[in-house]
């Protein structure tokens, strides 16, 4: 189960099957995205693509076409691409047609797109079932920011998961049973919906089953604690800091850097040292990244002195490799560089500290104090304040708390009127009404002991105390304890069966730590192979984005939960 | 080394693979014509002078915090190339549908050709007669208006009829095909003789819409066959050396890996003909992509320069990748070694257990030294019993070493030796 291999497969069949000529790849917004998550435009241009075009680009169809090429075309089914492609056909701009759907796509429309084809130059007509971003070989996102309206589905996302997950699925030859989170009216209806398509398009479906999978559908309003932590390994420290877009990460920000640095790619696949850093903390990548760096620089100086023939040979043909390891290394040195100077700027040692504990130890009285203490030094920036106050108030909701005057000290600290309403939105969003596990289960006689011994033997990490939900779950359903009541099967299987190969996903949003987890998983019980992916991957900013667009148009002066927290007015 | 392999060798440039016959001219050149990648490493080194600083901070503060972390090492597997999954194909149900409706499409555009042939070839006076005669006029008297602008006939505006087949438009409405188009409509290929068709070449033929669109669009298809610009010949010759040189570089890894493991499969000599063949042959992918990058470009068509410098960029990027890594082959004195060593091992295993194993391992080439290839006699003939012919190429580096001083080598040879004639002897008696 490797979701990068089954995406670079498919683009391989689809490469290889049109016969060899120039080419081009007729993509839209989306599988653009898709592709470019798998395969550099320099890799797919030794597989003869040559052109990249936008169908849904606003010049495309006015542009001219040259007939010596062939045609790729990687689209989603969707009505409008349909139509597109149906005005393409009338008028070719290319000589010869290759049609991919990157998903199930309807008779009707294929019939459509045959009529329109009367110059005869279409070849081939196929579905790929890749509608989704593989992120990781574990890892996958849908791409959707915000999936929620009012607390329920929004309808297109909704259809957009569901498609995402079938192509996920068929991709990977499962034909799973699933399981959903029972307080989640999300997760049911994405389950049953996807189960309604696995039985329609049963013939797909029917692969000869080799052990038995299972996706689970979560809802991230359980655990709204893992995406508002601050982050300490490459990846997720990367992410929250400075933000992940499919894999590429601006930097046209950070003062002094050049032009080819303003956007870098960071991919697994084609950067060795980024590979095998992606979940080293903090303090490892310091010290890798000095290494790479001594290691280039003895290269470098190697090169600088070209003297005898066999100097400059040698120069010629490491060449190509140096090039290559100047550009990671100034990327990775860049990078790594400003986050070290935005954890020293911040103080986000210091923040992280507090967060850990808050979310996992139980001291009220001494988190109360700390917080506070945070809130009054001038040199955290507003949004960690904010965050610590959430972590507080989801944490001790249900108990006498000072949310109220912890409220009040963010306003004497002039903090935004949006970050206070924050506090209540994910409060309504993701308290504890609205959640069916315990995420503070910290009191747990056992877990106190282990903490303690864990202490004794000095190897937790104060900043990497948290483990999210997600472990726990998987840890249930890997010894067959998940509870159905808690977690039921969608549709007339049985939940009995012990499945080896498991889909999690998680509606409104994975994030990286919890990659980590199904990672290290993988690793601990190599008998599972576990797949994590959601509507996105989030940071804590993009979460709180997607938890204001929740309660968007609604009327929050009438709002259930959060009552007591009259002094953050809503208009 | 074999003459062909000049080619790579000398001051080339990385970037433009120009010879510069001496390392200053090169690195002339190089500050010179590529001051882009000047900048490049400029802007490395700002940065890294920046970034070092800022990290040896973050050294002295931090990295002790996380120190005490297990240092459990995830890191992600590069994906393997896999099986493609499950897929599902439309094309026959697509070609079903566009048979159904295209073929209904294709007969009445034959029909629309035969015609117009034979109304090319009406002549004289009546040749309103004869067009009528040819294609049946629609009746008139009923129809009122225009059917395609819908305007209503009168004195002014007058019925038409389409020559081809027969339908009512006004004037506005009507298309004047050319003859000498439609000459060419009827026969693309064959150069037309005139004689055949009457008419001159500025009468026109008056034809609807539909018909027109018909005509047209087999035109197009018509002519997009037979056009295959420059570009297309050149990219199919740059396809072809790349074709002939993934089958050579995977020949040539063979033989290199069969040479440096000691084999005797292939001749040195073949070994570097065919690195030079290859990099004649890249040569000739650099020089077809340099001509592909500067064909000229049609303004209306800016997406071809794209093309173009796109295919240079990516055979220059394959000949970097992987043709200029391919390794140097080794010298005659290097496989020699490696044939020797690998002798030696085999000895090793095959020796009867009595023998002391300590002295096989001392022909030792850790002092530096190592005997001259031995003559081209010696290993010629391959009949011999390879017992007889080791013992020679012993023989021979006791010479050597001997002349060369080198007696503890002379020691183990000796050792050697021995040890080969009693297996010799072994062999003989059994």
């Amino acid at each position: 189960m490797n979701l990068i291999g089954a995406v670079k497969a498919y683009v391989d069949k689809m490469t290889d099957e049109s016969e060899p000529g120039m080419k081009v790849l007729l993509m839209d917004k989306e599988t653009t995205s898709i592709i470019s998550m798998v395969y550099s435009q320099s890799e797919i241009q030794q597989k003869e693509v040559f052109l990249l075009e936008r169908i849904d680009s606003p010049n495309y169809a006015n542009s001219t076409g040259l007939r010596y090429l062939k045609c790729l075309v990687f689209i989603r089914p969707t009505q409008h691409n349909i139509e597109l492609m149906c005005n393409e056909l009338r008028y070719p701009k290319y000589g010869a047609y290759y049609i991919y759907f990157s998903n199930i796509v309807a008779k009707a429309d294929i019939k459509m797109l045959a009529e329109n084809d009367e110059q005869e130059v279409v070849k081939e007509v196929q579905e790929l079932y890749m509608d989704y971003l593989a992120v990781n070989p574990h890892l996958f996102s849908i791409g959707l920011p915000c999936c929620m309206e009012k607390l329920s589905w929004n309808q297109n996302a909704l259809q957009r998961s569901m498609h995402g997950l079938v192509s996920v699925i068929l991709s990977l030859k499962k034909s799973p049973i699933i399981r959903y989170q029972s307080n989640s009216r999300l997760a049911k209806d994405l389950g049953s919906r996807i189960e309604d398509t696995m039985n329609k398009e049963s013939s797909l479906f029917a692969f000869g089953q080799g052990g038995h999978s299972l996706l689970l559908l979560l809802d991230r309003r359980d655990d709204p604690i893992t995406p508002l932590l601050t982050q300490w390994t490459y990846q997720a420290m990367v992410h929250e800091l400075m933000g992940i877009n499919n894999n590429r990460v601006n930097l046209s920000n950070i003062t002094g850097v050049s032009k080819e640095l303003s956007e870098v790619v960071l991919s697994a696949e084609q950067d060795a040292f980024y590979a095998k850093n992606i979940f080293m903390n903090y303090g490892d990548i310091g010290q890798n990244i000095k290494q790479l760096m001594d290691q280039f620089q003895a290269k470098a100086k190697s090169h600088q002195k070209i003297e005898s023939i066999a100097d400059m040979k040698s120069f010629v043909e490491s060449y190509p490799q140096f090039k290559k390891l100047s550009g990671n290394v100034t990327k990775h040195v860049t990078i790594v560089g400003e986050l070290s100077s935005m954890v020293n700027k911040y103080h986000l040692l210091d923040v992280s500290e507090v967060e850990q504990e808050i979310s996992s130890q139980n001291d009220h009285s001494a988190h109360l104090s700390s917080v506070r203490k945070l809130i009054q030094d001038d040199k955290i920036r507003h949004t960690d304040a904010a965050k610590l106050v959430m972590l507080y108030a989801l944490r001790y909701q249900n108990q006498n708390n000072e949310t109220y005057n912890l409220i009040e000290l963010l306003k004497k600290r002039g903090v935004t009127d949006k970050l206070l309403k924050d506090i209540v939105y994910l409060l309504e969003y993701a308290g504890s009404h609205a959640r069916q596990s315990n995420l503070f289960n910290v009191e747990d006689a056992v877990k106190i002991t282990k903490r303690f011994f864990k202490g004794l033997s000095g190897v937790d990490n104060v900043y990497t105390q948290h483990k999210p939900l997600l472990h726990d779950i998987l840890e249930e359903l890997i010894k067959g304890r998940l509870k159905d009541n808690l977690y039921p099967v969608v549709g007339n299987h049985s939940s009995g069966l012990r499945a080896q190969d498991i889909v999690v996903f998680i509606i409104g949003g994975a994030t990286y730590e919890e990659s980590l987890t199904v990672h290290s998983l993988n690793k601990t019980y190599p008998g599972f192979n576990i797949i994590l992916g959601g509507t996105t991957i989030h940071n804590s900013t993009s979460f709180l984005k997607e938890v204001e667009n929740v309660y968007c148009g609604e009327d929050m002066r009438s709002r259930k939960h959060t009552k007591h927290l009259r002094n953050v007015i809503f208009e | 080394m074999a003459d062909g392999i000049a080619i790579q060798e000398g001051f080339l440039c990385p970037i433009c693979h120009k010879d510069m016959r001496s390392p200053q001219n090169l690195l002339s050149h190089f500050q010179d014509l590529h001051s882009e990648d000047q900048e490049f490493l400029k802007s490395l080194k700002g940065i890294y002078g920046k970034a070092k600083k800022k990290i040896l901070k973050l050294d002295d503060q931090d990295l002790q915090t996380f120190k005490e972390l297990t240092r459990e090492k995830y890191y992600l597997d590069s994906s393997d190339p896999q099986d493609p999954g499950p897929s599902q194909c439309h094309t026959n149900y697509f070609r079903d549908i566009r048979r159904e409706r295209l073929e209904h499409r294709t007969t009445e555009t034959n029909k629309l050709i035969i015609r117009l042939d034979r109304l090319l070839r009406t002549f004289g006076s009546d040749r309103k007669q004869q067009e009528q005669e040819l294609v049946v006029w629609l009746d008139g008297s009923t129809v009122t208006r225009c059917p395609s602008c819908a305007a209503s006939f009168n004195i002014a505006r007058r019925q038409h009829h389409c020559r081809l087949c027969g339908s009512i438009m006004c004037n506005n409405c009507s298309y004047f095909l050319p003859y000498d188009i439609a000459q060419t409509i009827v026969a693309p290929v064959n150069s037309v003789n005139d004689k055949e068709y009457s008419g001159k070449d500025s009468d026109t033929l008056r034809i609807c819409n539909h018909c027109l669109n018909m005509l047209e669009s087999r035109r197009r298809v018509q002519v997009d066959q037979m056009i295959k610009p420059t570009i297309w010949h050149l990219y199919s010759l740059l396809q072809n050396n790349k074709k002939q040189i993934e089958a050579a570089v995977e020949l040539y890894n063979k033989m290199y890996n069969s040479l440096t493991s000691g084999e005797t499969t292939f001749l040195l000599q073949d070994v570097q003909t065919l690195r030079s063949s290859i990099a004649e042959k890249a040569q000739m992918m650099d020089t077809l992509s340099k001509k592909i990058a500067s064909e000229p470009v049609d303004p209306e068509t800016p997406k071809a320069a794209l093309l173009q410098n796109n295919i240079r960029k990516s055979t220059s990027n394959y000949i970097k990748d992987s043709l200029l890594t391919l390794p140097t082959p080794p010298t005659m004195d290097e496989i020699d070694r490696i044939r020797h060593k690998l002798a030696m091992s085999f000895k090793d295993d095959d020796l009867p257990e009595t023998l002391d194993r300590r002295s096989i391992r001392t022909v030792a080439v850790a002092t530096g030294w190592s005997p001259a290839p031995a003559s081209a006699s010696s290993i010629d003939n391959e009949q011999e019993n390879p017992l007889i012919e080791q013992m020679r190429i012993v023989k021979n580096y006791i010479d050597q070493a001997r002349k060369a001083q080198r007696f503890e080598e002379v020691a183990s040879l000796e050792e050697n030796l021995r040890m080969l004639r009693e297996t010799y002897r072994q062999q003989q008696r059994a």
